[in-house]
This record gives C-alpha cells, structure tokens and sequence, in this order.
C-alpha cells in the first residue's frame, strides 16, 4: 500500500524555542552559591567570636548568650533555647543549599579527579592549590556540619557549664576539633574567592594576606576557646548544673 | 649568570614513532649572558639532539607558539631567562591539555581553530554587510584602544594548560574564549546583540563555570585582565540573565 504519501496531516505546530540566550538557572546557581557562601563566611566569624566569648570569663560567655537567646523578651531576662534551635535549623537550610550549588564544581568522575591530580602536580598555581583545599574540606563539611547543628537542634542549651559539659563529657571535642580546621580554611578561601570572583576586589595580595591572618587568627581563637571548654568541663561534676550568674 | 653549566630536564615522546615512550631526559649547557629557554632549546638542538621537537616563529613574545611549562609555570620561552633559575635547574614540559605533536610541541592551533568556530570568533558586520567595498564607518580613538587591549591576545594556550577548570571539563570555553568574546561584544561594528554572546557563554560553560581558580590571569604571557574581564562578563550576565 504505497500509493504516494499523502498531504502531511499536521494538528498544531509548536515552536520550541531554541535560541534561548544563555541559562538563567546557572547565573542564579553561581550567584545563590556566592550569596549563601558570604552568609555563612559571615555567620562564622560572628559565631566564633561569640563562642569564644569564654575565654573573658564564665560571666561574660552567659551574658553574651543570654543575649543571643534573646533573653531582653523574657520577664526572667533569661533566653529561650528554642532561639538556637530554630537558628540551628535555618543554617542546616542554607547549609544544604551551599552544599547543592557547590556539587556543580565537584570533580565528580575519576578521570575529572585524575586530571585536578595531574594538574596540581605539574603546575605551580597558589590559588588553584587553595581551592584544592577548599574542595577537600568542603567534602569533610558534608559531614561534620550536620552532626554539629543537629546536636545544636537536639540539645540547644548553651551555657559555660552546659557547653563545657558537651565538650568534655559528652566529648564532642574530637567533632569541634576537626570542625574548625575545616571550616576555618573552607569559609576563609571561599570569601577571598567571593571577593575576586564578581570583580570587588581588583588587588589580591593584600588581600591574600588578610586571609592568611584570618586563618591563623580563627585556628587560634577557636582553640583556646576549645581548650577553655575542656579545662572547665574538667573541673565540673555530675550531673552539672547550670552556671549561675554573680554565684559561678 | 654567563658560565654556569645549565641542566635541562626534557619532556620526550613521539606519538608517530611506534613503541616510544614518554620519558624525561637530561641534557647539559653552558649559560650565555642573556640566555633565554629558547635559545637554549635551540642551542641543544644544533648541537646536542637534532631530534628535539618544540615550537617557535618569532622569538620575541609575539607568535605565541613556544609556550611550555617551565619549573612548573606555564609561559612562553622566548620570554623566559634562564638566568632566573639560581639553581640551574631547568624542566620542561609540554602543555598539558593540548594534542602533543612531539616532546614540547603541541596542536594549539587545532585547539583555537575548534574554539573559534563552535564561538564564532571573528566580525559579523551589522546587518549582514559583506560588501568588501564599502568604506567601514570611523571608530573613536577610545573604543579601539580597548579593542586593541584585548586583541594582544597571541593565542598560546598558556591561560588553557593554566586552567584547573577547563583540564577538568573539556566543555569549559576557557579565558581565551572569553577574551576573545569580550573583544567582539565590544566592538561597534559586530552585529551581534548582547542575548548572541550570552547564548554561548551565559551558562555552566562559559562564565557561570569558572571557578575563579585564576591560573590565566596569573599565567597570562600577556598580562592579559583576565580576572577583571571574567568578572565583568559575570556580572553583566548575570545581571541580565535573572
């Protein structure tokens, strides 16, 4: 039965639009991923000075989170701990979204990782050897933030004895102990990459020494704070109670 | 620095010579006062191996074709001093990401060729205009100052071997690519609207795929600005994108 074709038949005709001017979905991914990466870059030179508040004195630490908590709402002046949860959660979001933006730049094939090998081995580039760097603690960061703001989320009571007593008792010491290297050195590289990546800043030297002296001055700053959690959760017994202010 | 004797440790494979194998070997120098890596290279091959295969033209920082990786830096050779080595040491490899021809040469040609076409890298005069005759309109001082800014581009392919990016993805347009886009963005005569150029480079591999590792600009014979341009694309893309 071929006795010729026929008149085609069309119903309707839909133009698919093939000259779509570049993809939307990946200026929004790079921006959203520099955007949530400066919220978090920020967050944790806050968050670290916050916590590290210890070092000047139980008192001082209370105060501080206290304050935080938002303890000037309460009759008591007292903070709600549901404050740190509810914060807890919101970063997890965020969090999650850095994390999905970032896959994109993951190596994600052997051959990719054996060329980023290859590469960084015969050629002598500081910058790519920091984002090798950046890439590896940000995989450590897969999963070392979530236990981190889950116990935030499960237990969000934070108090010079209560955090020491989770520091050294609870020995979640070993978790903040490779938490803050790698965040440390993720958070910092990645602002330095922020600020050079949208054009900011033009001079990179200085400010590749700023970051050097930020990391220094965090790895140190976290550590003594850690230290100083372990000292006074050592001198603690149990069950620990809660500090109380003008009485230690 | 005349009278030190130089070591050069060489890269050597030839593809076409069936059973060789990539191996690294020694040669030996003598320094002359303003010796450059590719006088060297020339001098061991007149004098030492005459089977030593690398690129040159112009020797003078301008053809682009003798660019190698030095102690680990990808530059040109012609450019390079060997009195900047202390220790005299010298090695030098092909770079990486390129078809290797033989020893230090490699197909970079090929490699822009390919990009010039799938970006369609050269003038699309304004609406079709093909009339070799007609006299092209004036261009201000200013614009073509700019153009000729980035036109210094001599195409060696340092910026490509320098990119952790693009050796990763093979898809990565690179910071050639996008120079060279920039050029035709900017120049009044191309017909090309903005929406033309994003369509090739608004997405995950062009712009929004460079990871700010920043080996062009840093590598870049030319000094090209690499950054500041990579970053001013971004933003107008993106800017105009959402």
């Amino acid at each position: 039965m071929t006795a010729g074709v026929s008149k085609a038949r069309v119903l309707t005709v839909h133009t698919l639009n093939p000259r779509r001017a570049g993809h939307p979905w990946s200026a929004r991914a790079d921006k959203l991923q520099s955007i949530t990466g400066l919220m978090l870059g920020g967050f944790l030179l806050l968050h670290m000075h916050f916590e590290s508040s210890i070092l000047l004195g139980k008192e001082v630490f209370y105060q501080v989170v206290q304050l935080l908590e938002g303890g000037m709402f309460s009759s008591t002046g007292h903070g709600f701990p549901w404050v740190t949860k509810l914060f807890s959660v919101l970063m997890l979001a965020v969090v999650c979204l850095h994390a999905a933006l970032a896959l994109r730049r993951f190596p994600t094939q052997l051959g990719q990782w054996r060329q980023l090998r290859a590469h960084l081995g015969s050629i002598a580039h500081k910058d790519t050897h920091a984002w090798f760097w950046q890439l590896i603690t940000g995989f450590v960061l897969f999963f070392l933030v979530p236990v981190h703001l889950f116990t935030m989320i499960l237990n969000p009571e934070i108090g010079p004895h209560l955090s020491a007593e989770r520091v050294y008792h609870d020995n979640a010491w070993l978790l903040y102990g490779l938490l803050l290297p790698a965040v440390v050195v993720h958070a910092m590289i990645g602002l330095y990459r922020v600020a050079v990546k949208w054009g900011w800043v033009q001079q990179r030297a200085p400010l590749r020494k700023l970051i050097k002296a930020l990391i220094i001055y965090l790895l140190l700053l976290g550590s003594a704070s850690l230290l100083a959690y372990m000292v006074i959760g050592q001198g603690l017994s149990l069950p620990v109670t809660p500090f109380v202010p003008g009485g230690g | 620095m005349s009278g030190r004797i130089l070591t050069f440790n060489i890269f050597r494979y030839d593809p076409q010579e069936p059973g060789d194998k990539p191996k690294m070997v020694q040669y030996q120098l003598a320094e002359t006062s303003g010796m450059t890596v590719f006088i060297a290279l020339n001098r061991l091959r007149q004098e030492q191996d005459p089977s030593l295969q690398f690129d040159f033209v112009c020797r003078a920082g301008i053809c682009g074709s003798c660019a190698m990786v030095i102690n680990g830096f990808p530059t040109l050779a012609c450019r390079t001093l060997t009195a900047k080595y202390p220790k005299g040491e010298i090695t030098l490899m092909p770079l990486p990401g390129f078809e290797l021809i033989g020893d230090l040469s490699v197909n970079t040609g090929k490699f822009m060729r390919e990009l010039a076409e799938r970006l369609q890298l050269w003038l699309h005069p304004k609406g079709g205009d093909m009339d070799i005759h007609r006299l092209e309109d004036p261009m201000a001082p200013e614009e073509a100052a700019k153009l000729y800014e980035l036109e210094r581009c001599v195409e060696c392919g340092v910026c490509v071997s320098a990119c952790a990016t693009k050796q990763m993805r093979d898809t990565f347009v690179g910071a050639v690519g996008m120079m060279k886009i920039a050029r035709f963005e900017l120049d009044s005569r191309d017909g090309r609207s903005a929406d033309d150029f994003y369509h090739v480079i608004g997405n995950q591999d062009g712009v929004f795929g460079c990871m700010t590792l920043l080996g062009c600009q840093d590598n870049c014979p030319k000094d090209l600005p690499h950054m500041q341009q990579i970053a001013y694309l971004r933003r107008k893309m993106a800017s105009t994108l959402l």
